[in-house]
């Protein structure tokens, strides 16, 4: 099973679209699921998710024009329970044990958070953590070296196998993290 | 009468087409009985009876009841079996016979239909026989021809001579020196190129002036039908074109001289319409490229002589089309040098439309998208062409003296949107369309609904192809252009535009934002300062979309301004100006009535005024954070929106490092104050539970620094973590109190455990003013409040939290981290 995990896309605010690379690669039919952290920031972003697959899932960013998203989500795919959001309520904002305290109270396998801008997959006592980073490389104001990036999660029984997809210069580099529960 | 009496009858009527029908298969009858005796004749070398059954089968030709379709049906089968006669008389004169003799008695065959054919069948053995007499044989039976003024049967015999002299018209240049004719010699006169051309426009004159005469017979109520009959005739007349561009000796020159002039001179001279059209299309298809090239004036002023209703915007433009791809070929030889296609074309187009004084506009406006289509397909580089095309077509507006705009769905409209399209769609670079100065112009023209979509057109192609536009001049410009799309006009529909719409619109500005780019700081600064002027005038709707971006794209100039520290000594004055560009831009927002979007964009500049690091940053950091919260406390109302704003003031402000404690202290108290009068306590609970954060990893910079030689510097330390444990903790304490009181039970221990887990946090960073007995303590009281909560899904919830909460501390206890605090006498 295909989730599609993104976020930050700041569109229009900070960036004008998605790579035309990633577009490429993000064919309809062939993702499950999509959850997505939040900062979209518009209508327009939502209706091009809902193209690629019809689960879609958002949690509210401080920048999203849609005040009836979520705070948080907890989302079950296959054997796994995925808490998602967005993560600017987290402080200090991406601190792994602060991360920590959110997945105990969802009490989640795995916990998908955003807002940094930087990808990070991984484990921590037993459980996962991912962020899919900014699918349209948006500006951060914490962050010069800002990629575009975004993950598909393969869900099969107690493993998911985390491909990152990132924008490096002008090429689409890929790299694969497994988490088994 | 009995009704048992038959009643007689009445004949059926036949239906039009079964009249034909019956018509044509009587006179095929005949052909098929006349054929098979003239073969049986000539088979016993009886020609003169051979000769009678082939008059009796011509006479069937001589029919006036058969529609064109069925007479063309008729002709074929004949001319197939006149075949015969022809292969049989060229035989016989192989054996001798003199043929000379049978033109003679061909000649007295009864009437002038079975005549003629029979003449021109044994016309061309004779000259197929014996070239000496070719010449005055074919001027012979081109003339001869003229005995037949019906229009069908005269087309179709002329038609016949077309194809039976079709290996047989001289294909040679003239003889300029001829040997003069010895006395007792027969003079050679088997012609030259030019005799065929005579032949053949002579022909064609003829059949054109039959195919014209069509049009005026019978009744005028029957003119439709008419002119379908002509139409389906057309091909017999074009024929003598083809034959004219086959002959090999036509070449340029004579093409120049003597074909062209004689084809137009009959197409302008016959007046109609159809045959006008037609052959005018077929002299383009027929003849090739090259020689259009070297004819374009002649044939052009023909143009504009045709009859008003023929569509001389279709024929114009089929050649612009030919030639233009002719000369986009690449294994072509392209357009010759000294040929100034455009010019041509533009001159020769404007005095096709001065002399048509009724060619609608629209059409006017075609032929300049042909001209375009030209200009860029042949001169690509020749931006000024396309220019030039735009010029003329400025000027017919302005001939027009039209008193409103376009409107949207008139055929004008849509052939002007199709022109201006062109370059757009031909360049993928508004950047060059820019440089077309007679460009904008035309978008006066249109209607407010015409401009917005051309406009939404332009925005799109940038999009689409990433076009940037590096100068503040270029930003003006196209702004400008696209105004439709960015303020109020004048001709606005009064209603509310659709929201969708709208917001649709409004994004793609916002998008098109991006595209403001130059690698020059400075430039950049002047675009963003142009876009502002521009967008600021947009009006309360439309800058939520736009005046964000701006702003957006300011904070990353003043990051770049910072990365160029070493080669800009003005630096720092320059970012102050941004950040002084931004606090105005925020605040137009404000003054539009918006609260939450300013909010986060002062927060949002905060950050970033802390990571630039220029002169003065730390009062313009502070200002930011200070019109943040002027903001929460005057503009937001709503209790849900009040937590979510202060929880994101706490959490930026706990990431910012730029001051010092005299501006930081103010800041945390503001935050804890806030949080504290927070209306529901369960949002007050935590509110001030995260303010905790704030005293441990909240920092400041610590004191003045002192340079070298003692002076006291502006600079400050290096920025540090308060981790004040005892403020933290009473920040929590607070918190717990505040939970006591919940009346919600199960909402206390939700709290309870949250507060719990921050407890856990802090120790775990070193927090000395946390122990272990405090973590006893609470987990006690949460361990007696639980059971006491009604079973529901909300305490399966809560449980887990605890559950895992605790199974973290176990955790950590038995597998500590080595640079954690130990949990000995943890009790769980």
């Amino acid at each position: 099973m295909l989730v599609l995990v993104l976020g930050d896309l700041h569109i229009p605010y900070r960036s004008n679209g998605m790579p035309a690379k990633f577009k490429k690669l993000l064919v309809p039919g062939k993702i499950q699921h999509i959850l997505c952290t939040g900062n979209l920031c518009t209508k327009e972003s939502f209706d091009y998710l809902k193209t690629l697959a019809s689960d879609v899932h958002v949690v509210k960013g401080d920048f999203d024009e849609n005040l009836s998203y979520p705070e948080q989500k907890v989302v079950t795919v296959g054997q796994f329970k995925i808490g998602l959001c967005h993560g600017h309520q987290v402080v200090p904002w991406g601190d792994i044990e602060s991360l920590a305290m959110v997945q105990r109270q969802l009490d989640v396998d795995i916990l998908i958070s955003g807002h940094t801008h930087k990808f990070e997959a991984f484990e921590h006592e037993n459980k996962f953590y991912i962020n899919p980073g900014t699918a349209t490389g948006a500006y951060n104001a914490l962050d010069s070296g800002v990629t575009p990036s975004f993950v598909l999660m393969d869900i099969q029984a107690t493993t998911v196998v985390t491909y990152v997809y990132q924008l490096i210069g002008d090429d689409v580099k890929v790299e694969r993290i497994e988490y088994k529960k | 009468m009995s009704s048992e009496d038959s009643v007689k009858q009445p004949q059926t009527q036949l239906s039009p087409q079964e009249e034909q029908e019956k018509l044509l298969d009587e006179a095929l009858q005949v052909v098929k009985v006349q054929s098979f005796q003239m073969k049986r004749c000539l088979d016993k070398t009886k020609l003169m009876d051979g000769l009678k059954h082939a008059s009796n089968m011509l006479s069937e030709l001589r029919t006036s009841m058969l529609t064109p379709k069925s007479y063309y049906e008729l002709y074929m089968a004949i001319s197939d079996e006149l075949r015969h006669l022809e292969i049989y008389l060229c035989d016989e004169f192989q054996k001798g016979r003199k043929v000379a003799d049978l033109y003679e008695l061909v000649q007295y065959a009864g009437n002038i239909i079975p005549r003629l054919y029979l003449l021109i069948t044994v016309g061309v053995v004779y000259i197929k026989s014996n070239e000496s007499c070719r010449k005055d044989i074919l001027k012979d039976l081109v003339e001869m021809c003229r005995g037949v003024q019906h229009p069908l049967r005269g087309l179709f015999l002329r038609n016949y001579l077309l194809q039976m002299t079709r290996n047989s018209l001289p294909d040679c240049p003239p003889n300029e020196d001829p040997e003069p004719v010895k006395e007792g010699e027969v003079e050679i006169r088997s012609g030259d190129i030019k005799d065929s051309i005579d032949f053949i426009l002579l022909n064609f004159a003829e059949m054109n002036k039959l195919w014209v005469r069509m049009q005026h017979q019978g009744h005028t109520r029957d003119r439709e039908k008419r002119e379908k009959e002509r139409q389906e005739l057309r091909i017999l007349v074009g024929t003598n074109l083809v034959r004219l561009s086959q002959l090999e000796e036509v070449n340029i020159q004579r093409y120049q001289k003597l074909v062209l002039p004689g084809i137009l001179e009959q197409v302008v001279s016959c007046k109609d319409a159809i045959a006008q059209e037609y052959l005018m299309e077929c002299i383009i298809q027929v003849f090739p490229d090259e020689f259009h090239l070297q004819t374009l004036n002649p044939f052009l002023r023909s143009c504009a002589e045709l009859h008003a209703s023929v569509n001389v915007k279709n024929i114009i433009i089929a050649l612009v089309d030919r030639l233009a791809l002719f000369a986009h070929r690449d294994d072509g030889p392209g357009i010759p040098n000294d040929i100034q296609l455009f010019d041509i074309f533009s001159q020769q187009v404007a005095t096709v439309t001065q002399a048509r004084q009724d060619m609608p506009t629209e059409d006017i406006v075609s032929l300049q998208v042909s001209l375009i289509n030209l200009a860029l397909k042949c001169y690509p580089e020749k931006i000024q062409y396309v220019d030039k095309v735009l010029e003329t077509t400025v000027e017919i507006f302005n001939k027009l003296n039209l008193e409103q705009f376009l409107e949207n769905s008139s055929a004008v409209s849509k052939e002007l949107s199709r022109l201006l399209k062109i370059p757009i769609d031909s360049y993928n670079n508004v950047l060059t369309v820019l440089e077309l100065k007679h460009f904008a112009p035309l978008f006066e023209y249109f209607d407010y609904d015409s401009r917005k979509n051309m406009s939404i057109y332009v925005v799109n192609n940038c999009l689409e192809h990433g076009t940037e536009i590096p100068m503040a001049e270029q930003t003006d410009q196209i702004l400008q252009l696209v105004s439709s799309l960015v303020q109020d006009q004048a001709d606005q529909p009064q209603e509310e535009p659709d929201p969708e719409d709208f917001s649709e619109e409004q994004n793609l500005m916002g998008r098109f934002m991006s595209l403001l780019n130059s690698d020059n700081p400075d430039q950049q600064y002047m675009i963003l300062n142009s876009a502002r002027k521009h967008f600021g005038n947009g009006g309360n709707k439309r800058i939520k979309f736009t005046l964000p971006p701006l702003v957006f794209s300011a904070f990353r100039l003043a990051f770049r301004y910072k990365e160029m520290s070493e080669e800009d000594d003005k630096w720092e004055k320059k970012c102050q100006k941004i950040f002084q560009f931004c606090h105005q831009t925020i605040s137009a927002l404000i003054k539009a009535e918006y609260s939450e979007l300013p909010l986060r964009l002062f927060l949002q500049g905060a950050l970033a005024c802390g990571e630039v690091g220029f002169e003065n940053y730390e009062t313009v950091a502070y200002e930011f954070m200070s019109q943040a919260f002027s903001l929460y406390e005057d503009e937001i109302s709503d209790s849900k929106a009040q937590l979510a704003a202060i929880t994101l003031i706490i959490a930026t402000f706990e990431r910012m490092s730029c001051f010092g404690e005299e501006n930081h202290e103010p800041l945390r108290t503001q935050c804890a104050l806030a949080a504290s009068k927070l209306l529901k306590k369960p949002d007050q609970c935590r509110g001030v539970s995260i303010c905790s954060h704030l005293f441990w990893s909240g920092k400041t910079r610590e004191g003045e620094g002192t340079e070298m030689n003692g002076e006291a510097s502006p600079e400050r330390g290096e920025p540090k973590e308060l981790q004040d444990g005892k403020r933290v903790m009473e920040c929590l304490k607070k918190g717990l109190r505040i939970a006591n009181q919940c009346m919600d039970k199960s909402v206390q221990v939700q709290l309870f455990i949250e507060i719990l887990n921050r407890y856990i946090f802090f120790y775990e960073k070193g927090n000395e003013a946390v122990n272990v007995q405090v973590l006893n303590q609470l987990i006690e009281k949460i361990r007696e409040d639980l059971p006491e909560l009604d079973s529901s899904e909300e305490m399966d919830q809560i449980n887990k939290h605890f559950q895992n909460t605790i199974e973290h501390l176990r955790l950590r206890q038995t597998s500590p981290e080595s640079e954690g605090p130990s949990y000995q006498g943890l009790e769980i």
